[in-house]
């Protein structure tokens, strides 16, 4: 092994060392507050722990395992977020392009971009039934993020590569695909990492109002209503480290995928 | 219409928020098929301006413009333009850059792809197919801009100082190059530099223009036989004129 690959694994075991160790910190700090407060409504960690286990072998009231609510709220997330990359995408793309277009909705698009997810529960339990309310409800979180960092893809697209191409006889058509949506791609990859996070993040507020007591989120409103804190944790926690999986795998797909960018080391 | 390029008083002036600025004045010229014209002029005196408008990337505020007898339109004509700054596209690799023109042009997938590496060859790249535009040198990049202007087999090539960043050996390597090229292929160049030897070594007539506004201060044939001896008495004469009508023009500035 030469010195530098040494080097690297030597930089690894130490971050790794580091990452491990704040790890323990959290889990010494939880343990202190918990014994210090002494609250039922204030588990420490070895419950959580046991209310993890249960889920993940027995399941939870209604006999739905762990592994069930997250499938599940899985697949209302990636249907929505579906939804808001099919919509996103598109329409940034079209509005990066067309600036006037883009002048004309900004009053519309930029108030409602701040309504929360939670706010636009009353209307779509009055408006959509079944699927389409936990679809509608993620899409709001998918749909704005994408759709902003399409447009500021569009707009960073180079002159000069777009008359290159004019040069050669490209159309309006071959100019999208193949100069502005290449040349985007990094920024909607990264709107899209940041949507799917967003959209993954409504998922509690979206099972507040689908019919079904299956998902990470009815997991926890069920416990909450129940006062059982350990289990209403553990969904937490589900949430967390699944949304964190989600977000590494679309980096590790956007490092596959730009190879071609120049990688800027610090 | 037996021209390839036909500038008829042409002018162009660009809005700059309120005030406006006069690039090109009143210039006229002409190119034949099949000549090798080189343009000369100060920096910023209008001769990227200039070629735009000959590609067809903007129309004249004035004047009259044809190329092959009719306004320019890249959709219809073939151009081999070579841009000034770096135009190539970084998430495409060398030898899909090449491939870029030919794409546009409907060729088919293994035709692309035989057309493309000939053409690297030919700038002598063989090799570099597979890096990206930004694992290649600047000198690399301007070869890789020229290999995919000549892939689509272009009736009028521009281009715009397309060897000012090549090393002293690889600028005249491709200038030799691009002389074979013009005379086997019968291509019509018109070529934009800032260096006046080049123009004497490639051109069979040197534009030289005055400063912003630009017109045409001179025109100059050179007669000599190619391949042209650079420390010839002839050739360096020609040089001398052109130096001497380029200095006039550099002094207002
Ligand atoms: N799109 C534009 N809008 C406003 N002004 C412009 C535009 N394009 C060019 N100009 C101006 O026109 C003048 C001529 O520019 P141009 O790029 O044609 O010069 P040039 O002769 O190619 O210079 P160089 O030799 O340095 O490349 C410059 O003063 C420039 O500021
Ligand atoms: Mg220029």
């Amino acid at each position: 092994m030469n010195v530098v690959s040494m080097r690297k694994l030597y930089s690894r075991l130490q971050s790794l060392l580091f990452a491990s160790a704040s790890v323990i910190v959290f889990f010494i700090l939880w343990e202190l507050a918990a014994s210090y407060l002494q609250s039922p409504y204030f588990p420490d960690p070895y419950s959580v722990l046991k209310a993890f286990i249960t889920i993940i072998t027995v399941g939870d009231i209604d006999g739905y395992t762990l592994a069930w609510h997250t499938l599940m709220s899985l697949e209302r997330v990636l249907l929505g977020f579906a939804v808001g990359s099919a919509t996103g995408v598109p329409i940034g793309l079209l509005l990066g392009i067309k600036p006037t277009l883009k002048n004309a909705v900004t009053p519309i698009i930029e108030p409602i971009r701040f309504i929360p997810p939670i706010a636009w529960i009353p209307l779509s339990i009055v408006l959509l039934i079944g699927m389409y309310r936990y679809v509608f409800l993620i899409w709001v979180g998918v749909f704005f993020p994408v759709l902003l960092d399409t447009i500021a893809g569009v707009k960073r697209t180079s002159i000069t590569l777009i008359q290159m191409a004019r040069t050669f006889g490209a159309d309006n058509k071959n100019i999208i695909t193949k100069i502005i949506f290449p040349s985007s791609l990094p920024e909607i990859m990264n709107g899209l990492r940041v949507g799917l996070g967003v959209g993954w993040m409504c998922i509690v507020a979206a099972e507040m109002i689908g019919g079904e007591p299956v998902g990470l989120g009815r997991l926890i409103l069920k416990y909450a209503n129940l006062l059982q804190i350990d289990t209403v944790i553990v969904g937490m926690i589900t949430i967390g480290l699944v949304g964190l999986a989600m977000n590494y795998f679309i980096l590790f797909l956007e490092k596959r995928m730009f190879r071609w960018r120049v990688e800027i080391r610090a | 219409m037996d021209k390839a390029i036909l500038l008829e008083s042409v002018s162009k002036k660009y809005d700059v928020g309120s005030s406006s600025l006069k690039v090109i004045e009143d210039l006229t010229f002409d190119v034949n098929k099949n000549e090798f014209v080189c343009v000369v002029g100060p920096s910023g005196c209008g001769k990227t301006t200039l070629l735009r408008i000959v590609a067809g990337l903007e129309p004249p505020s004035s004047g009259r413009v044809l190329v092959f007898g009719r306004p320019p339109d890249p959709k219809i004509q073939r151009f081999g333009v070579i841009f000034q700054e770096d135009s190539l596209l970084p998430w495409r690799t060398v030898l899909g850059n090449v491939e870029f023109g030919l794409e546009i042009q409907n060729y088919q997938e293994a035709e692309r792809e035989r057309v493309a590496k000939t053409f690297l060859e030919l700038v002598g790249l063989q090799g570099f197919e597979n890096y990206y535009p930004h694992q290649i040198s600047g000198g690399m990049k301007k070869r890789v801009a020229i290999a995919r202007a000549l892939a689509i087999d272009p009736d009028l090539i521009l281009m715009d100082e397309p060897f000012a960043d090549l090393d002293a050996q690889t600028r005249s390597l491709m200038q030799r190059e691009l002389l074979k090229i013009w005379s086997k292929l019968n291509k019509t160049v018109l070529f934009i530099t800032h260096n006046v030897e080049e123009a004497v070594f490639l051109a069979q007539r040197v534009v030289v223009l005055t400063k912003r506004p630009s017109r045409v201060k001179q025109i100059i044939d050179i007669d000599l036989p190619y391949p042209r001896a650079r420390l010839s008495p002839p050739f360096i004469s020609y040089r001398e004129r052109i130096l001497t009508a380029f200095h006039e023009e550099l002094e207002g500035i």
